[in-house]
């Protein structure tokens, strides 16, 4: 212990660690009534830092070639000791990631978290969500499977409703005419590298925000509800006599993960199919198109809106036009009171719009 | 003193608990990232007696490594490692010359792999080998 003391001292008065440490973690006060929903951030933290660690392993296998592909997946997932394991983990990984990624944005918007002053955090978070998404589109090409090639022929194909400009646009996204071994050139180096490295960026300033801002107070179990924000000046937002982030918070913080990864490994290892389909193990036939193709569970709404406006451009005018509402939420949405069964008329929309997107998630899967 | 005693207790579980926790993740890393088989190659090789001329050598892969068979003038035959016992790079054989070269740093051998010039610290390694109804087999 004394040698362990001996070297905290040498770097402590070289960068003054200590202080870091007293201002950053164990000086850091979070709010006493903070609950289970803040560690959402961290678990994403979590499987962001584990979907780079198994996507790096994968990449030493895997071939990103169109004749090749599909047989690099097929040879670590049969031939490479654990190589099933670091598949299934990466595949089952972005699915969670998405999953956790709701339910983040939904405890940021049920807890009003999302007002004056955190508009960065809220547009960052947008933009994270964003990538999310694109992440899991490339990564869904990669394998070269049938479901991979088709549900990218017919994501990429929705941007041609886009008047003027739309069929330039698919070829463009495609790299060719129709999806074939340009689109995987690009995809892949979209997912290994220019969107990894975004998304890094982004969590990058959505932390400065909250290190700058400060953690909000959940509005529950709070006499005063109303937004205190006045707009007047920078004003940090402490929590005198909170709880210490380290250990306190940052050990709820490990139990979230912990029940997060329980959750995750139950499907590894019980359901490792969940998310595959039996299309998911044919390699890709560009000239046999299989029934029932469908996009990723978090596509299917916006997949069943294009299906039920009689003209696309109007199914893809409209999931723009609330993709654009949802980012601009803290500019639209200005009122004081932050606890949402104060707030009806949020209330009736929020619960109304999740209902609307299970719902045709729902009618996706299923029509 | 019981406080104390219980507080190391747990402390110990813990610590017994993320090094179990650490062994499972990083045992299915080292699996996945160590060499599949040291023996990529086969462990032994025939090669027709016709394919090597006299004067003449043939470069193959054997037991995962580079070997070479060479026919030295006058007929007689050797199996040897084609890796320079320098750094490792593949030595080339000098038809011309009769001699083995390696290009990294200049070693040269013999058709026996005995070191004549340059760094190399050992001769090249022999391999074993039988010849019968005229085909040669290395190991």
């Amino acid at each position: 212990m004394a040698l362990f003391k001996r070297l905290i001292d040498w770097i402590d008065v070289r960068i003054g660690a200590r202080e870091i440490v007293a201002k950053e973690l164990t000086g850091y006060l979070l709010p006493r009534n903070i609950n289970a929903w803040y560690s959402m951030g961290s678990i994403l933290l979590f499987i962001f830092a584990m979907q780079v660690v198994t996507g790096i392993l994968l990449l030493i296998y895997y071939v990103p070639d169109a004749d090749k592909a599909f047989k690099s997946v097929s040879f670590i997932m049969n031939e490479v000791p654990f190589g099933w394991l670091i598949r299934t983990c990466h595949a089952i990984g972005s699915n969670m990631m998405v999953l956790v990624l709701f339910l983040h944005m939904l405890s940021v918007l049920f807890m009003n978290s999302y007002k004056s002053p955190r508009e960065f955090n809220w547009l960052t978070g947008f933009i994270l969500f964003t990538l999310v998404q694109g992440i899991s589109l490339t990564g869904y090409l990669l394998p070269w499977s049938q479901l991979s090639f088709w549900a990218t022929t017919v994501a990429t194909n929705s941007a041609n409703a886009i008047p003027v400009a739309g069929p330039y646009l698919v070829e463009f996204l495609r790299g060719s005419k129709l999806v074939g071994p340009p689109t995987l050139g690009r995809f892949f180096a979209l997912h290994v590298a220019l969107i990894p490295l975004g998304m890094a960026a982004v969590v990058g300033a959505h932390l400065f925000f909250l290190q700058r801002t400060g953690v909000s107070t959940p509005p529950f179990g709070q006499k005063e509800t109303a937004n205190q924000w006045q707009g007047d000046g920078y004003r940090y937002e402490s929590h005198p006599g909170g709880i210490p982030f380290f250990p306190n918070y940052a050990l709820e913080d490990l139990r979230s993960i912990f029940i997060y990864l329980a959750c995750f490994l139950a499907v590894v290892f019980f359901a490792p199919n969940l998310f595959f389909t039996s299309d998911s193990f044919l390699p890709a036939n560009p000239l046999q198109t299989p029934a029932h193709i469908k996009p990723e569970w978090y596509f299917l709404a916006n997949y069943q809106t294009l299906k039920i406006f009689p003209n696309e451009f109007i199914g893809l005018s409209v999931q723009g036009a609330a993709m654009t509402f949802l980012a601009l939420l803290p500019f639209i949405d200005r009122t004081r009171e932050r606890h949402p069964l104060k707030r009806p008329l949020f209330m009736i929309c929020a619960v109304g719009g999740i209902l609307l997107w299970v719902g045709l998630s729902v009618w996706g899967h299923y029509s | 003193m019981e406080h104390n005693g219980r507080r190391t207790f747990l402390g110990v579980c813990l610590g017994g608990l993320a090094a179990a926790v650490a062994a499972v993740t990083v045992w299915p890393v080292y699996r996945y990232l160590a060499p599949r088989s040291t023996r990529a190659t086969a462990a032994r090789v025939d090669i027709p007696e016709k394919e090597i001329p006299e004067g003449e050598a043939k470069f193959f892969e054997f037991n995962g490594a580079s070997a070479v068979l060479v026919r030295k003038r006058g007929g007689g035959l050797i199996a040897l490692s084609a890796v320079c016992t320098h750094l490792g790079c593949i030595v080339q054989w000098e038809k011309d010359k009769q001699d083995f070269l390696c290009p990294c740093h200049g070693g040269h051998y013999t058709p026996d792999g005995v070191v004549t010039a340059g760094p190399p610290p050992k001769p090249l390694a022999k391999l074993p080998f039988s010849v019968a109804n005229g085909v040669i087999t290395v190991g």
